[in-house]
């Protein structure tokens, strides 16, 4: 299993580094992990590429994998979703969020979608919308 | 409010929801005051595209008025009339910045599922799967709308929703489709499908200067919209014959037309006997999702050197792609779903200049309570249906 993720935001390698730092944006999972993380400028002007290196197995060996694979808990589709939801973050200053994936991008969302239709009041206070 | 949820494969059924609420800071909420069916809806109604899920609220053409904002709408009032594009986008991404609206990077919720089946996310789509986001639709009273700064156009004149209500999908994609085929003046360009898309790229074609435009369907009433109200100036019916790319040979001396516009998509109903029964039955086990009848002939028909424009909405694999002929012909393949944001402002500015009153394509109004009988009048073209109008 590859344990790297990349993703391309579009903003300076300077501004990229300063905002990854900032509270509420700065990527919980990545940082909690003690991944690697690099910041290059991507050519032509596309923004900064960040390269997470997460060299960590999953706990539990294949069995624990497959079942960490199921649930979404995998720890390379939490490294995505923490690259995903800063991208948005920084480029659109805020998460997108829909009805069916109301806390935004969110691997163990992917399985479990709401349908698409709005939250009623109780749900909007669980995800704290 | 009341909704017109997909309830399983052939069936919707209009039940009461939540109304929606404000969730971001650059959302807004927009009362709906009309919303059409799209031909697109046809294909989450057959069954045909994956990850939707009972209770989605469906439809992504609508317009309304805007009764809430969050504090980043700056743009809106309150009580501004708006058409509302189908593709969110953030406005903000490389991909926007682009003008490729369409593939926007950021209003996808559920990226990672669209990377898994096409390699990168598209944009969110209202009402579309959860592939395209999970957003609730527009065929109900309500919608939020993401990214309300960017996507809706104001409408300021005293033109009636049926005039302006296609700016969210079929117009723009119609325009688009013709866009691609780098139409300079004095082109033939054939059109596959004559439903509501193939309506708008036939009369954008004309808009854009081609000589002649081809339209094919199989149902005379949408050939005779074709001809008397887009502007078609030949047809091909391929109920009488099947034989499309030599009937468009004949029509053009042997050379093809410059461009083909494919406004068909997965669902194509022409094609020969044994490898249509071919291809239902693996639709039917999901071993291929996409009947490629419209882009095969459409290959097989243009031109050499000329461009082969997919507007038709396509949603995984199909089999027996004719590569020899694409790649020897020289062709150019160039696809997608429309960048309507991009296209919002000049097209309301043909709508404006009396160039195109595109309400010509409605047939069929109804209330939305009745979505169910019209999405079955519609799939089954009953009653000469080509666009159905819902009034919540």
């Amino acid at each position: 299993m590859s344990s790297k993720a990349s993703v391309t935001v579009l903003g300076s390698p300077e501004e990229v580094r300063r905002r990854w730092q900032e509270d509420g944006l700065r990527p919980d999972y990545i940082e909690s992990h003690d991944a690697a993380v690099s910041f290059k400028a991507a050519p032509g002007d596309r923004g900064t590429e960040i390269h997470v290196d997460l060299e960590q197995t999953a706990p539990g060996g294949k069995l624990g994998e497959m079942l960490m694979k199921l649930t979404g808990k995998e720890p390379l589709a939490k490294v995505k979703d923490d690259l995903r939801r800063f991208k948005a973050q920084f480029e659109t200053g805020e998460i997108p969020r829909s009805d069916g994936a109301p806390e935004g991008e969110l691997a163990e969302r992917k399985l479990k979608q709401r349908p698409a239709q709005p939250l009623k009041a109780d749900e909007r206070e669980k995800v704290g919308v | 409010m009341r909704a017109n949820v997909w309830s399983g494969r052939n069936e919707v059924s209009v039940e009461t929801v939540p109304d929606p609420t404000i969730l971001n800071d650059r959302d807004a909420i927009v009362k709906i005051s009309s919303t059409a069916i799209c031909g697109s809806d046809l294909h989450l109604y057959d069954g045909y595209v994956p990850t939707m899920k009972r209770g989605d609220i469906l439809g992504h053409e609508f317009m309304g008025e805007v009764v809430e904002k969050g504090k980043g709408v700056g743009n809106l009032e309150v009580g501004d009339r708006v058409v509302v594009p189908f593709p969110i986008a953030c406005g903000n991404c490389w991909s926007c910045k682009q003008g490729l609206f369409s593939v926007c990077e950021n209003s996808n919720p559920n990226s990672g599922m669209a990377e898994k089946m096409f390699g990168h996310s598209t944009a969110g789509i209202f009402g579309y799967s959860h592939l395209t986001g999970g957003y609730a639709g527009g065929q109900a009273e309500y919608a939020r709308v993401p990214f309300a700064d960017v996507g809706p156009i104001k409408v300021e004149e005293d033109f009636t929703d049926e005039q302006v209500l296609f700016l969210s999908d079929i117009f723009p994609t119609g325009w688009f489709g013709a866009d691609l085929c780098d139409i300079e003046g004095g082109e033939t360009i054939a059109v596959f499908g004559a439903g509501p898309v193939g309506q708008f790229a036939i009369a954008s074609a004309i808009l854009m200067g081609a000589e002649r435009v081809i339209a094919i369907d199989q149902y005379d009433y949408r050939l005779q919209m074709a001809l008397n109200k887009a502007g078609a100036t030949d047809v091909i019916d391929f109920s009488r014959d099947a034989d499309i790319v030599e009937q468009l040979k004949e029509l053009t001396g042997g050379r093809g037309p410059d461009a083909v516009i494919d406004a068909v998509g997965m669902e194509a109903a022409h094609g020969h006997g044994a490898v249509h029964a071919i291809e239902r039955a693996k639709q039917a086990s999901r071993s291929e999702t996409d009947r490629g009848h419209a882009l095969r002939d459409a290959i097989l028909a243009c031109r050499a050197g000329g461009i082969v424009s997919v507007i038709g909405v396509y949603g995984g694999l199909m089999d027996k792609f004719p590569t020899g002929a694409f790649m020897n012909k020289g062709l150019q393949l160039r696809t997608g779903q429309a960048h309507v944001q991009k296209y919002l402002k000049p097209l309301y500015e043909h709508i404006r200049n009396g160039d195109i009153d595109p309400s010509f394509v409605v047939t069929h109004r109804l209330d939305l309570d009745q979505a169910s009988n019209a999405y079955e009048t519609f799939k089954h073209k009953q009653d000469e249906c080509v666009k159905v109008v819902l009034k919540p």
